[in-house]
């Protein structure tokens, strides 16, 4: 059984909405030097590139291609993967699995997104679009008081509405404990110098002025789009000493796949979205890869991937982070914050910045990060991290990924 | 120094996705609307898991197995979860917010989205006892569900 | 390699020109009788990896409603957006890896009815530069490099037409593949319609609906699930330079590196002698003496010779293409995974009337990117060693 460690993580810059100085290779390159700059690392030693993005959101197909002069990779192996929201962590694991497998020692793994390139609501909605033109053939109500709602219904936000209130239902939960969540994780940003929206000192009141868009969810409680690369470098446990003096251990990675929230749309929906039940038994085959019994008491961190706020106080209950329809007690109680017993998404989370390639990448860059003691501008979790969690999520609210790092090696 | 204000230009492209054609099938919506035309909700139901579906797909996603056995679900059901439209997709407030719901029709393991008409959406709660209300007229489309109200 | 790892099963569908079902279905349909084949359930499967593109399939995320048509519902699954080779590298490092023991790979394409596969190539190109000049496509990039290979070695147009027609000779007697044209001979193909010259139309490939599924066991998995495993003894990836002016076509520099690394992964130390057969992702005819020669198998510049002396025939020193290659059938993303199962068979002995005597080794390959930018090589063989 191969360990594998990661020494380095590289950002371009901060995440910004627009970024008209730079085209797609030239702000991915930024990431790339970024990353080698904080090891002993030149480009010749990397054995093998992986890289991910949602490709329709910048209308440039396998940009791996275009990428590659640009990254290093000219004549070396360069995989592209691509699973919707998860991107960044499956791009991640596979990364994960070139050294693990014993192919390759020594790899960069790169999420990114450019969002100013391109219009993120035609890439959302190419995900379902023959579907709604289908049902639109079968005479759904385009007035009256039945309009729009057997097509897919969801307002702006789509399904996250109906997780949401679900969710609500289900803990006991408010509004107000959203509007406290997102506060925390913009406050949060604002302790992170590479996140998106950074509002220091955010209160739930000031989330609470921003306009309901589709209940239980505001404005204020969904990301941003934004652009940015993300890299990471992973070796051997023989080379990581070599190349670098921080590593996190890769200590565990986990994938699971369920119901696509589709609604009335031809196949339909079984599951209850807000359970997440794929989620649960992810996150258990995480904690068995990674010997952890106990995640409540041995996980210090957690980075989720919060798209909508609420989603913060959801996944760590799915997670077993946290007791079933505690989180927002727990929250209310501080527990939650960078400072509290079970901190989540102290780097601000996904709704603070969403590059949709980089973002479910950026959850195990922080995580690892706080393994290794270098998370920037404060954000950095007081107590010290022998383990952390990152997770990715996407697709039609169907795909999970998890990855556990730790201070000390996988035992098998 | 390169001036990159001077040096940055703007090209332009589309991904024209009227260019596809995309084969759909629809085994399950057709008995759906051959249900509705009768004021009746029909699904299809695997015999191996139990499991339910509306629409009535024809395979089962757990047992991976084909299955064809046409079953009738309630017409009555609770509100699984909800969500309002109190703007529209530029923020514009709705004159009438629009209450959209996934109901748990009884006997059915999908939910079945539509929307609730009700006086004040503050009174929709998860959990709350619902019914369609048909179109007077079906025919055998989409908006004859026409919309959900409580009990 | 850290284990062994054999493929103990693949199947493929009858391509069309326009599948009369959704991809759902023909997915579906697919790998239900896969499993029943093997006498397996999607229990059995540990891992999935598929593979699709989304401007192929003209949806974002391409494999939403896929997934749990491939059986994977409720399952650990993941896509890889490449040729579909990529998907049956990442599932055997999945294994190796010691987490899983077996995968299922599988790719799937609307090639044919959803879009015009060529045109899918113009949003590869970079937003800044080629796609503003509006000059280069698939097709016009093939036919440079066709150029540049048939000035530089004297290939005549006459032996390109005899390559595409012996593929094209052996597709029609491949039960899966679309185009089987009965008795095609090279005048068939100079008779066909101009593209860019020299390429024309029956120099590539038809645009097709299809899918391909195929699993992985690690060795002790694999010795359950088939007496005929086909084992992975090396495998390798690499791309060239992005940019078209930069490379030297009449060569697949990045081919060449793969093909080192896989032959030395696989202890084979002279491909010339020690190779039976190889499946080759050419979506053009004027690929072949390319791949061919990047393989090690021919020498560099000798396409005219093996074609005219039949040595890439079923019966000649080393075939290509005997399944008759992507000229035959060729859904997009799913091709590699093709030639992978197309060399199983060959392997297994089940290759019906394109048997190749005696097959040990092969070597199947795939390829993205114009010109073949990004090359992937797997070296199998009907034993655990070379």
């Amino acid at each position: 059984m191969r360990n594998v460690g990661i020494i380095s993580v590289g950002y371009n810059g901060r995440f910004v909405s627009k970024r008209k100085d730079v085209n797609i290779p030239e702000m991915v390159q930024a990431a790339v030097h970024n990353a080698l700059a904080k090891t002993r690392l030149t480009l010749e030693d990397i054995d093998a590139f992986i890289e991910g993005n949602m490709a329709t959101f910048e209308g440039v197909n396998y940009p791996n291609l275009w990428l590659s002069d640009h990254i290093g990779a000219v004549n070396k192996p360069l995989m592209r993967i691509s699973t919707g929201g998860t991107t960044g962590m499956s791009a991640f694991h596979c990364a994960y699995y070139h050294v693990a497998s014993g192919l390759y020692d020594t790899v960069m793994a790169i999420g990114w997104e450019k969002h100013d390139e391109g219009d993120a609501q035609v890439g959302l909605g190419g995900i379902v679009l023959p579907e709604i033109f289908t049902m639109f053939s079968f005479g759904p109500a385009m007035a009256g008081p039945g309009a729009g709602g057997t097509l897919t219904g969801g307002g702006s936000t789509g399904g996250a509405s109906f997780q949401a209130m679900s969710y609500l239902a289900k803990c006991g939960g408010d509004v107000e404990h959203i509007d406290m969540i997102a506060a925390q994780a913009r406050s949060n940003a604002a302790k992170n110098p590479y996140a998106h929206l950074q509002v220091p000192g955010c209160t739930k009141e000031d989330i609470a002025k921003t306009p309901m868009v589709s209940y239980p969810l505001r404005f204020g409680h969904t990301c941003p789009t934004s652009c940015g690369a993300c890299v990471m470098i992973l070796t051997t446990d023989r080379k990581a000493k070599k190349y670098a003096d921080h590593v996190a251990w890769v200590k565990a990675v986990a994938t699971g796949t369920s119901d696509a929230t589709t609604g009335n749309l031809i196949d339909g929906q079984i599951t209850d979205p807000a359970d997440q039940v794929i989620a649960t038994e992810v996150a258990k085959k995480a904690y068995a890869m990674a010997g952890i019994t106990n995640p409540k008491k041995q996980i210090q961190v957690a980075e989720v991937y919060d798209g909508f706020a609420h989603q913060e106080l959801m996944w760590p209950e799915r997670l077993l982070l946290v007791d079933e329809g505690k989180a927002p007690k727990l929250l209310e109680k501080g527990a939650l914050a960078i400072d509290g017993d079970m901190p989540v998404n102290p780097s601000g989370g996904v709704v603070s910045t969403n590059a949709i390639g980089a973002s479910a990448m950026v959850r195990v860059a922080e995580a690892a990060l706080q393994v290794m003691g270098l998370a920037e501008g404060g954000h950095q979790v007081p107590r010290k991290v022998r383990n952390a969690m990152a997770h990715g999520w996407g697709g039609l609210f169907q795909f999970v990924t998890v990855t556990i790092v730790g201070d000390t090696k996988r035992r098998a | 120094m390169v001036d990159i204000e001077k040096e940055t230009r703007l090209v332009s492209d589309t991904w024209d996705l009227s260019l596809y054609k995309w084969k759909i099938e629809v085994d399950g919506q057709m008995l759906l609307l051959e249900g509705l035309k009768n004021k009746k909700i029909l699904g299809r139901k695997c015999d191996k898991c139990g499991t339910v579906y509306v629409p009535g797909v024809t395979y089962c996603r757990k047992c991976f197995v084909d299955i064809e056995k046409v079953v009738e679900v309630g017409t009555e059901g609770e509100v699984a979860t909800f969500t309002v439209n109190l703007a529209d997709v530029r923020g514009n407030p709705l004159e009438v917010p629009q209450v959209i719901c996934n109901i748990k029709l009884k006997g059915s393991d999908s939910w079945t989205m539509g929307n609730l008409v009700i006086d004040d959406w503050r009174r929709v709660k998860v959990g709350m006892p619902v019914r369609v209300h048909f179109r007077a007229e079906t025919t055998g489309v989409l908006a004859d569900l026409e919309y959900f109200e409580p009990i | 390699m850290l284990r062994k790892v054999a493929i103990v099963g693949y199947k493929q569908t009858q391509h069309t020109s326009e599948s009369k079902v959704s991809r759902e279905r023909m997915v579906y349909e697919l790998v239900k009788s896969f499993f029943a084949d093997m006498g397996i359930t999607r229990d059995d499967v540990g891992t999935f990896v598929l593979c699709s593109n989304d401007f192929q399939e003209g949806r974002t995320i391409s494999e939403v409603y896929m997934i749990p048509r491939v059986g994977a519902y409720m399952k650990d699954e993941t896509k890889v957006d490449s040729d579909g080779i990529t998907a049956i590298h990442y599932g055997l490092m999945r294994i190796l890896s010691g987490n899983y023991d077996t995968a299922l790979i599988v790719g799937y394409a609307m090639g044919g009815s959803e879009f015009l596969g060529h045109t899918i190539i113009n949003h590869m190109l970079d937003p800044i530069y080629e796609r503003q000049l509006g000059l280069i496509n698939e097709i016009s990039a093939a036919a440079l490099q066709a150029q540049a290979y048939m000035k530089k070695h004297r290939l005549t147009e006459e032996q390109l037409a005899k390559i595409a027609a012996k593929d094209l000779r052996n597709a029609s007697r491949n039960p899966y593949a679309l185009r089987r044209l009965d008795g095609v001979t090279s005048k068939d193909v100079l008779g066909s319609k101009l593209l860019y010259s020299p390429i024309r139309e029956l120099h590539t490939y038809p645009a097709t609906d299809g899918a391909c599924v195929l699993m992985l066991a690690a060795e002790e998995k694999a010795k359950e699930l088939t007496d005929k495993p086909v084992w992975i003894l090396g495998v390798a990836n690499c791309q060239e330079t992005y940019y078209l002016g930069d490379r030297d076509l009449t060569q697949s520099v990045s081919l060449k590196l793969a093909a080192a690394k896989a032959y030395k992964m696989a202890k084979i130390r002279k491909a010339a002698k020690e190779v039976s057969l190889a499946e080759l992702h050419t979506t053009f005819a004027s690929q072949q003496p390319i791949f061919a020669e990047a393989l090690g198998l021919y020498p560099r510049g000798s396409g005219g010779k093996v074609i005219d002396r039949g040595e890439s025939e079923i019966t000649g020193t080393i075939p290509l293409n005997p399944s008759g290659g992507p000229l035959g059938a060729n859904p997009f993303t799913v091709c590699g995974i093709i030639r992978v199962a197309e060399a199983c068979a060959q392997l297994r002995g089940e290759a019906g009337e394109n048997q190749v005597k005696d097959a040990r080794i092969a070597v199947a390959h795939g390829q993205v990117g114009i010109c073949a930018q990004h090359n992937t090589v797997f070296v199998l063989g009907n034993q655990p060693t070379a």
